[in-house]
């Protein structure tokens, strides 16, 4: 499954690499996600409530941050694994001034196994667009209203 | 085929409805998840999401410590008291892995079990089963079977040190003179696609010990009760008459219950060491995965012919994806193709070769026809691509490649003697059903109005009926007793296990006929090891051809003990004594008659009988075949395919099937329509996917489609009867041969009705999305 997007946040490319690597700002922003835990450094336990279609269920798992450039661009690891079967994938983010804000680009590449794939893999690719693009909104929704300075 | 006592028409010969079926349409049969038995516990199998990984760590603690749970085991605590699955083919090459009951240090497909939690509840089970936490490395996965084979491949099983599993090949005839005198050599790649049984009733079983007696029960959705009793009790360690097989109502096999499967023998296992009742019940998602799979061979055939259109010699090698471990038949099945490839047709060399490969998927094993439809499939359309090369009628050139009647018994190049045939007659009566000529003009007439019409033909054989002991690893004769009980009731009791075959309407209705006795006095028991005590079970369209003859035998006897009987209480000589009409008289006599029940009554009372006499009237016997049985027929399906959408209609399907002798002309009909149906979602939509990680693609029906009521059309059905010489009914078996005889008739048809557009083969399934894009592609030429 690869997923490509580019997406505009209101807010100055400092300010938009710093809420993405913070754990409460991605908490918040992935949908499903209940826990986000900074265990090491660039490394965070992960428990995420996930439905494709018919299959859901908990995931848990670690993300895991990498090539961080700030304020241009990083690697973002996911490995996850529960009763459903298991996902995995990686995302390079990349971080482009456009005034007045951001224009955040996402190159996501990821794979996702057992009765995920048997039952789901003809949803994975939307049910995976869709929470790219769910993330995206409620980021952009953490500087509304658009600060002033 | 009628029987006549007297003036009265007998039973063998009508069309009956099953005496079966009242108690499923009503809901009331009983099937394995029927059972609940006091403190049954319950397993549920945590199963890899990894094609193939290395199993690093199992972490089982909260699992355990969940409510209601009982157990958790993992595979360091079973498989070494349970022994491995069973294979009952072998090879001088044949390399087999080790097939534990759950994955030891690697899982080797999705779906492998690694796991199994035991709870009070289903519920229970199933919730453990999320909280048992593995810990899988993914491993390189094989998916490719030919790539498979080539070096530097990933290995399925890296200790075995290569994916060929086996190879096998068939030689008949000079086949380098066949193709150096050829006219003309046709070659074409073909697939035959991955499938899935899809039983409506899933596998489940209900383990049971006893331990006063010592004595473990199975109650199993099977297909082969006496093969489970033969095969298990050396995998879990007890005597096999301490183990009783039950196989109660089975809602459908298709080749898929045709095995010993590792949750079989994991929850007898766990039965005797937890002292309770373990049942474990398949969901359809699990079927999907870990319910073995057929078909799957890929293939280059060559065919070389004269230019009249006689086929002289056909070459090929295929592989055939096994999957990652052996069933119980895996490795026979491409064996079964290469027996009947050469069809219905004097073909007077072949060679034939076959590798198994192991990949990272579930095993593939038999599935209804197993073997034979895809010999049916490619010769059938070879002979179409045979015909279109040397612009003759594909109805022609198979004309002229079959055997005339006259020369059956008919020795094949592939070794084996066609007990009897008229495919000429079969092909004739398809026409006149299909008002062939008329079915060609209107042909015409589509295609001149734009339309994209096709007609396709298939003259299949296939092979039934099985078999003589020499040529089945666990033998191939057939069990049978008949029992007059005391009240004159009958009870036969039968060595296979049908599971929607309807013997137990078929033996009632040779056992009236031969005994004179009303079809309602008549009980056939079957699918329990305690009371059907040998047998070898239901596959292979064996069941009425074998056991049907062992029942024939044990009749026999019953009736000539009975007039021995019989001469001594009318004090005359056995030869003076005539049967008719269930009852024994002195000949021409026109005095005392003895029936059943009177007879019974003093072989079970015995204060008459003549010195020496053994009390009761009970046979059993054992039927031994002296050969296989090969049914035959012509299929003939007309389809029109939509150009915008790729779509095909039926719009008319003609089958006539000749099984030999009928016992139930309406059972014979049912087989072929439910065969047909296999054969059209084969042929049209099915197929298993497992994408290049290993994953399945294809895990419930709204992925895997099966066809639905919509799909099927009006079949026009007829049959021609050549009764089989090897048996005493002369009956040849019919379970399969809709599917064998149906999918290349369909695909000969589509083939036909895209050749105005340039198209010569696509391979199964043709489903809309492939006809749109040849459509648009042979637009463009």
């Amino acid at each position: 499954m690869k997923l490509t997007g580019t997406y505009r946040c209101p807010a100055p490319r400092a300010r938009v690499y710093a809420a993405l690597i913070d754990p409460v700002v991605l908490q918040r922003c992935i949908e499903g996600a209940e826990q986000l835990v900074r265990t090491a450094g660039d490394e965070y336990d992960v428990r995420m409530r996930i439905g494709i279609g018919a299959v859901k269920g908990v995931f848990s798992g670690t993300v895991r941050l990498a090539d961080m450039q700030a304020p241009e661009a990083f690697t973002l690891h996911v490995e996850g694994k529960g009763a459903p079967g298991f996902v995995s994938g990686s995302a390079r983010i990349r971080l482009d001034d456009a005034e007045p804000g951001t224009a955040i680009t996402c190159d996501a590449d990821g794979q996702v196994g057992g009765v995920l794939a048997a039952v789901g893999s003809r949803l994975v690719d939307a049910a995976g667009r869709r929470m790219m693009d769910r993330f995206f909104e409620r980021l952009g929704r953490e500087f509304d209203p658009p600060t002033t300075s | 085929m009628s029987t006549t006592t007297g003036e009265k028409i007998g039973y063998v010969g009508r069309a009956m409805k099953r005496v079966e079926d009242p108690r499923l349409v009503k809901g009331i049969a009983t099937y394995v998840d029927d059972l609940r038995l006091p403190g049954m516990l319950h397993a549920v199998f945590v199963r890899s999401p990894h094609a193939h990984a290395r199993v690093k760590r199992i972490r089982t603690d909260a699992a355990r410590a969940a409510g209601g749970v009982v157990g958790v085991f993992t595979g360091a605590e079973v498989n070494a008291q349970c022994g491995t699955i069973p294979c009952a083919s072998s090879f001088p090459d044949l390399k087999s892995p080790k097939h534990t009951v759950l994955a030891g240090d690697r899982a080797y497909f999705v779906g492998h079990p690694v796991a199994v939690v035991v709870a009070a509840t289903p519920y229970a089970a199933a919730d453990a089963a999320e909280l048992v936490d593995v810990d899988y490395e993914p491993l390189p996965v094989v998916t490719d079977p030919e790539k498979a084979l080539e070096a530097g491949s990933p290995l399925t099983h890296p200790d075995l040190g290569t994916n060929a599993a086996f190879t096998w090949n068939l030689t008949g005839g000079d086949i380098d003179a066949a193709f150096a005198k050829a006219d003309r050599v046709i070659r074409q790649r073909m697939y035959h696609q991955r499938l899935t049984p899809m039983p409506i009733e899933p596998r489940g079983c209900v383990a049971s010990y006893q331990p006063g007696e010592g004595t473990l029960t199975l109650w199993t959705s099977t297909q082969i009760p006496h093969l489970i009793r033969t095969l298990l009790p050396g995998m879990i360690g007890i005597a096999e008459n301490k183990l009783r097989v039950v196989a109660p109502e089975v809602g459908g096999g298709f080749g898929a219950k045709l095995n010993l499967y590792a949750e079989e023998a994991l929850c007898s296992h766990l039965a005797m060491r937890l002292g309770a009742p373990v049942k474990w019940i398949e969901g359809r998602r699990e079927n999907a995965a870990a319910t073995i799979h057929g078909r799957d061979q890929v293939g280059d055939y060559e065919v070389a012919v004269s230019k009249d259109g006689r086929i002289l010699g056909l070459r090929n090698r295929t592989i055939a994806d096994l999957g990652s471990y052996l069933q119980l038949l895996t490795p026979a099945i491409p064996t079964l193709t290469g027996l009947v490839v050469t069809g219905a047709y004097k073909i007077p060399a072949v060679r034939m070769d076959v590798v198994g490969v192991y990949t990272n998927k579930m095993s593939t094993d038999a599935y209804r026809g197993a073997g034979r439809p895809e010999a049916t499939y490619l010769i059938e359309r070879l002979v179409d691509l045979v015909a279109a090369e040397l612009g003759l009628d594909p109805v022609e050139v198979r004309r002229r490649n079959f055997p005339a009647p006259e020369e059956f018994p008919f020795n094949t190049a592939t070794g084996l003697t066609f007990d009897s045939g008229n495919y000429e007659g079969a092909l004739r009566k398809a026409q006149q059903l299909a008002r062939w000529d008329e079915l060609v003009a209107r042909r015409t007439s589509r295609r001149r109005a734009g339309a994209l019409f096709g007609i396709g033909v298939s003259t299949y054989v296939e092979i039934c009926a099985m078999g003589p002991s020499k040529a089945m690893a666990a033998g191939g004769w057939e069990w049978g007793c008949v029992r007059i009980e005391i009240s004159g009731k009958v009870t036969v009791i039968t060595g296979v296990t049908p599971h929607g075959q309807g013997q137990e309407t078929t033996f009632a209705q040779i056992v009236a006929d031969r005994l004179g006795v009303p079809i309602e006095d008549i009980v056939v028991l079957h699918g329990d090891t305690s009371v059907a005590h040998y047998g070898r079970d239901t596959y292979g369209s064996r069941g009425t051809a074998v056991c049907g003859s062992a029942i024939v035998m044990c009749v026999d006897r019953i009736l000539e003990k009975a007039r021995r009987l019989a001469a001594a209480l009318l004090d005359a000589r056995p030869e003076q004594v005539e049967f008719a009409d269930g009852a024994f008289a002195v000949k021409g006599s026109g005095g005392k008659r003895l029936g059943w029940t009177e007879l019974a009554g003093e072989a079970y009372i015995a204060k008459n009988l003549p010195r020496g006499f053994e009390p009761g009237l009970e046979a059993s016997a054992f039927f031994e075949p002296e050969n296989f049985t090969f049914p035959f027929g012509t299929h003939i399906c007309a389809v029109e395919v939509n150009r915008d959408t790729g779509d095909v209609t039926i719009v008319q399907y003609v089958a006539v099937d000749d099984c030999g002798n009928q016992i139930n002309p309406l059972l014979v009909e049912g087989q072929v329509q439910g065969g047909i149906a296999h054969s059209i979602g084969q042929a049209l939509f099915e197929r298993t996917v497992y994408d290049e990680h290993g994953q399945l693609l294809t895990g419930e029906f709204m992925d895997y489609p099966m066809p639905r009521a919509e799909d099927i059309p009006d079949y026009v059905l007829g049959s021609t009867v050549t009764p089989s010489p090897v048996n005493p009914l002369g009956v040849k078996g019919v379970g399969e041969a809709g599917t064998i005889g149906a999918t290349p008739a369909i695909a000969n048809a589509v083939m036909d009705a895209l050749r105005p557009l340039g198209v010569t083969h696509l391979d199964l399934p043709l489903a809309p999305e492939k006809l749109w894009r040849a459509i648009r592609q042979g637009h463009k030429e």
